[in-house]
């Protein structure tokens, strides 16, 4: 199981890339699992996730969370800005499963 | 100059996503900038606010393209993410006003 977390400064972008994401992943017959929230909660919500990325409007909190993932050995990274800006969840699915690949 | 970036080709929901993106990019900017300026870097402070300034100018292009068509009649399709876009703009275009008035306070301070 894939756990994939999304956080941006309200976590409402991102909501909806979750969607388009899980219907790739439904589409690739993948089981993952993926969520979205805001800035707030990203701190709190990462012990659970295998990879964070992060919505173009939080690229300046990048070190901070990057510092608190290492306590978890868990990659953080800003999401690619083309795939962002047309909300394209197939690439943004694709660039969570490199990480996490590069991670392991 | 920079380019008008062309909305053709583009859902309406991805329109929201280029205006958060160009917003959201100016953000990250706009704050890294007080950041820079706070470890007396204050070249790379400017010119962080001033790449922010060309991100607002690229979503505000795309937000004037936008009221344009309405303008001429065109119905815009309306959706809370689009109204989440208009803040994120609307807040960012704030913020950078804000930030460039207290960058300017201090150099005169020598802060």
């Amino acid at each position: 199981m894939k756990k994939i977390l999304l956080a941006c400064s309200s976590g409402m972008s991102t909501s909806l890339l979750v969607t388009k994401m899980q219907a790739y992943a439904k589409q690739m017959d993948e089981e993952a699992e993926i969520w979205a929230v805001g800035q707030d909660q990203a701190k709190k919500e990462m012990e659970k996730a295998d990879v964070v990325l992060i919505g173009p409007q939080m690229s300046f909190l990048k070190s901070e969370l990057q510092k608190e993932a290492q306590k978890y050995g868990i990659p953080v990274e800003v999401i690619d800005m083309v795939a962002y800006g047309l909300a394209d969840g197939q690439k943004v699915y694709e660039q969570a499963l490199k990480l996490m690949e590069e991670r392991s | 100059m920079m380019e008008q970036q062309s909305l053709e080709g583009l859902t309406e929901e991805q329109i929201s996503f280029q205006l958060i993106l160009h917003s959201g990019n100016a953000r990250s900017k706009i704050i890294e900038s007080v950041r820079k300026y706070r470890e007396r870097q204050i070249e790379e402070a400017e010119r962080l606010l001033k790449e922010a300034e060309q991100d607002l100018s690229v979503a505000h292009q795309i937000h004037f393209q936008l009221v344009q068509e309405e303008a001429n009649g065109k119905q815009p399709a309306f959706s809370l993410l689009m109204m989440h876009a208009e803040d994120h703009l609307m807040s960012t275009l704030s913020m950078k006003e804000l930030v460039k008035e207290l960058l300017e306070l201090f150099k005169t301070r020598n802060f």
